[in-house]
């Protein structure tokens, strides 16, 4: 009585047909999936909130005034224009760890769609990280004349150099949003641990104070942080950018220190970011990249039924 | 590699099958206690805790471009994990599954709405979502206002919209997709009368511009009316593809409660020799019928024979309208009377008092033996003609006897030719 209805396509192999044909597709469509996720992202914030986009300036501008009255004038340190210094470091540093905390829940956050809609998954975390880019780039556009004001018309001129690193950072960012994203599915936890990874993180990185002053430091425990900052890639592309839009920190051979850190800081203006330094830091970004679709698209096989 | 994939695509035949779905299974691992914190990890590194649950189990079936395919069967009998991997949404575990040109799911209406954005937002957002490109979207913007009725309200955020027009959005936006394939599930129950009547026509224009069409739906009649081959899934099995009355019968058998035998085998509840030899309609007395007033008490008469010995079976009538859709079935089984226990030769007749509250045309009653659960038809006798005479004051299938009144305000009278007093309280 029942009719069972037999396939009359060969059997060879169709499930890799499907894979290397709409994953082609899927990039396609993804654009306009990706730019609409953005603007939501945007419109939200801007909807959800009196001051809307200002939070995009307050924040790094109040970091600033924090910071800036410890170590610029309780500790001081003897670095020029410190505000200008912090923030040069502090922008880039926000991007990555907003990017990252708000993609940690991109994938958990948004079961119900996850569950009743497929669309390429990667464009959850991907589109966080570009609304905070957007939120970037307006604070650049707003503070960057203070540092203008602070450091001379060299920050225009290098500014190609601060974009080129911008960019490679959002590759970066990109890849780790992934990972963050696709792994806080089975071990929820992360969303907790992240909170600490990145408070640690931020102070073994020299957004605060710079490289030179741990890599070139006696101290044994001081050394030890300068290792893991020459190792830490966030260390890289905070070096970089603070080249190109503040200027360089080197440590005065020899010199008796007049601050707290017994060290004697020297400081160029804007300038152009270290080469090799650029290119290890690019390298990197586009393996994390690399790594970070990968892993999060083999976990994406079991969102919709872990979410 | 890529080039491969963009070739074999242009080269698919223009008849190749729509849906092909070969072996598939679909396992789900229920964990006892699932251990997502490291606490829970670490504690149970050694010995996981979980069982596997096939949801699909060994699947397969080919629907061919321009067919309206329905899926039935019970609440967890794999319906929508079906459509879920069908829409990409959970890969296929073992098997595969292919599926030919642009595939939209309806699985949720306005899946992906934000409540804070508004309408205007929503659509271009939930568009994307759909795989709908920008200008796509506005090409098809005012056909998506129109429809959903939500015109006035385009700048409101959908958070203030009523459930009826979040629904008539989502809807909307979801058939302007205009895929090859569409795979629509439950949704056709939402809404008012109004509105799945609209998104019905809207379905059945799909078809007949020889798109293909899987539904997943709870609603029979929505179904016979789409579609006309549908599958049943029992148990994540498929247990029954072919032809949409015969299909809807099984499903309808698979619902009603197993009370048969444990001891005896699928085989023997499924087949036994028995028959409905004639049967006939008459007037309650036993008189002949021509066509039939509404609402006249009738008189069913079932001969059934048994060709072997039998302990207990079910006699049962379906009637069917104009379309072919079910308008009233019932055995005796749903009524507690088994017939039985029957010696091979013997026979047995079955008096069934109906009443037909129906309404003008034309209806066939089949009569049917079944095993003592109603589960599985054992014969079917030949089906016999049912003629309901047209009645001045109402329309439609069913009798429901109406009478009219004013309790306030004043009445009159209208259309003197009325000969029956069917208005009260004027007299």
């Amino acid at each position: 009585m029942a009719t069972v209805r037999v396939a009359r396509v060969p059997a060879s192999s169709l499930g890799a047909m499907i894979s290397s044909r709409d994953k082609l597709r899927d990039l396609w469509l993804a654009r306009e999936l990706l730019r609409q996720f953005v603007a939501k992202e945007l419109k939200i914030r801007y909807k959800n909130s009196a001051l809307g986009f200002l939070w995009s300036m307050l924040t790094p501008a109040l970091m600033t005034i924090v910071f800036t009255a410890l170590f610029g004038f309780a500790f001081r340190l003897d670095i020029d224009d410190y505000a200008a210094f912090f923030l040069s470091g502090y922008l880039l540093w926000q991007f990555f760890q907003n990017s990252s905390q708000s993609s940690i829940t991109a994938i958990v956050g948004n079961g119900a769609l996850i569950k009743k809609v497929y669309f390429p998954r990667e464009v959850l975390p991907l589109s966080m990280v570009l609304s905070q880019l957007a939120h970037f780039l307006l604070a650049m556009l707003v503070l960057g004349p203070f540092l203008i004001v602070t450091r001379g018309w060299g920050v225009l001129w290098h500014l190609p150099a601060a974009l080129a690193v911008v960019f490679i950072m959002a590759v970066f960012t990109s890849g780790m949003a992934m990972i963050f994203a696709g792994a806080n599915v089975p071990f929820r936890d992360l969303q907790e641990l992240i909170v600490v990874i990145f408070l640690v993180w931020f102070y073994a990185t020299p957004v605060l104070y710079p490289v030179a002053l741990v890599t070139s430091s006696a101290e044994p425990v001081v050394a030890a942080l300068g290792r893991v900052a020459q190792l830490n890639p966030m260390s890289w592309f905070i070096q970089l950018f603070r080249s190109a839009t503040y200027g360089n920190v080197r440590v005065l051979p020899g010199g008796a220190g007049g601050d707290v850190t017994g060290l004697q800081f020297v400081t160029t203006g804007p300038t152009w970011p270290d080469g090799g330094l650029f290119l290890l830091a690019t390298v990197t970004a586009f393996v994390t990249f690399g790594l970070g679709y990968v892993l999060f698209n083999r976990l994406a096989l079991t969102f919709a039924k872990e979410v | 590699m890529v080039l491969d994939a963009l070739r074999d695509r242009t080269s698919t035949d223009a008849d190749a099958p729509a849906i092909v779905v070969r072996d598939l299974t679909e396992t789900f691992r229920l964990y006892h206690e699932k251990p997502s914190g490291l606490k829970e990890r670490l504690y149970r590194f050694s010995r996981p805790s979980y069982t596997d649950f096939n949801a699909l189990e060994d699947v397969s079936f080919t629907v061919e471009q321009g067919e309206a395919v329905g899926v039935v069967g019970h609440n967890g009998s794999g319906k929508s994990t079906l459509l879920k991997v069908l829409a990409r949404i959970l890969p296929p575990d073992r098997g595969s599954v292919h599926t030919r040109g642009r595939v939209a799911s309806l699985l949720e209406l306005g899946a992906g709405f934000h409540g804070d954005l508004s309408g205007r937002e929503n659509i271009y957002l939930n568009g994307a979502i759909l795989g709908l490109s920008r200008a796509e979207i506005t090409e098809r913007f005012d056909e998506i206002v129109e429809f959903a009725g939500v015109g006035p309200f385009l700048d409101t955020a959908v958070r203030n919209y009523s459930s009826g027009m979040y629904v008539r959005l989502g809807f909307a936006i979801a058939v302007t997709v205009a895929p090859d394939v569409l795979l629509v599930d439950e949704v056709l129950s939402v809404g008012d009368a109004e509105f799945q009547h609209r998104s019905l026509e809207r379905m059945r224009r799909f078809r007949d511009e020889g798109k293909t069409l899987l539904v997943v739906s709870h609603d029979l009649e929505a179904v016979e009316a789409l579609c006309e081959r549908v599958i049943v899934l029992d148990r994540g099995r498929l247990a029954f593809d072919g032809a949409v009355g015969q299909g809807l019968t099984m499903y309808r058998q698979l619902t009603s409660v197993v009370t048969g035998d444990d001891e005896e085998t699928d085989e023997r509840r499924r087949h036994r020799s028995v028959e409905v030899v004639s049967s006939a309609l008459t007037g309650r007395g036993g008189e002949a019928l021509a066509a039939v007033d509404p609402g006249r008490p009738l008189l069913l008469q079932i001969r059934i024979h048994a060709e072997e010995d039998l302990p207990s079976c079910s006699v049962g009538a379906r009637v069917e309208g104009r379309d072919g859709t079910t308008v009233y079935e019932s055995h005796s089984a749903w009524h507690g009377l088994g017939i039985g226990p029957l010696q091979a030769g013997q026979d047995a007749v079955v008096e069934v008092r109906l009443m037909a509250n129906l309404l003008a045309g034309h209806h066939r009653v089949h009569p049917v033996v079944t095993d003592p659960s109603a589960r599985f038809t054992w014969g079917t006798g030949a089906a016999l003609d049912l003629e309901i005479v047209p009645t001045r004051g109402a329309t439609g299938v069913a009798d429901l006897a109406a009478s009219f009144s004013v309790s306030e305000g004043p009445a009159q009278r209208v259309g003197a030719e009325r000969d029956q007093p069917t208005v009260a309280g004027l007299d």
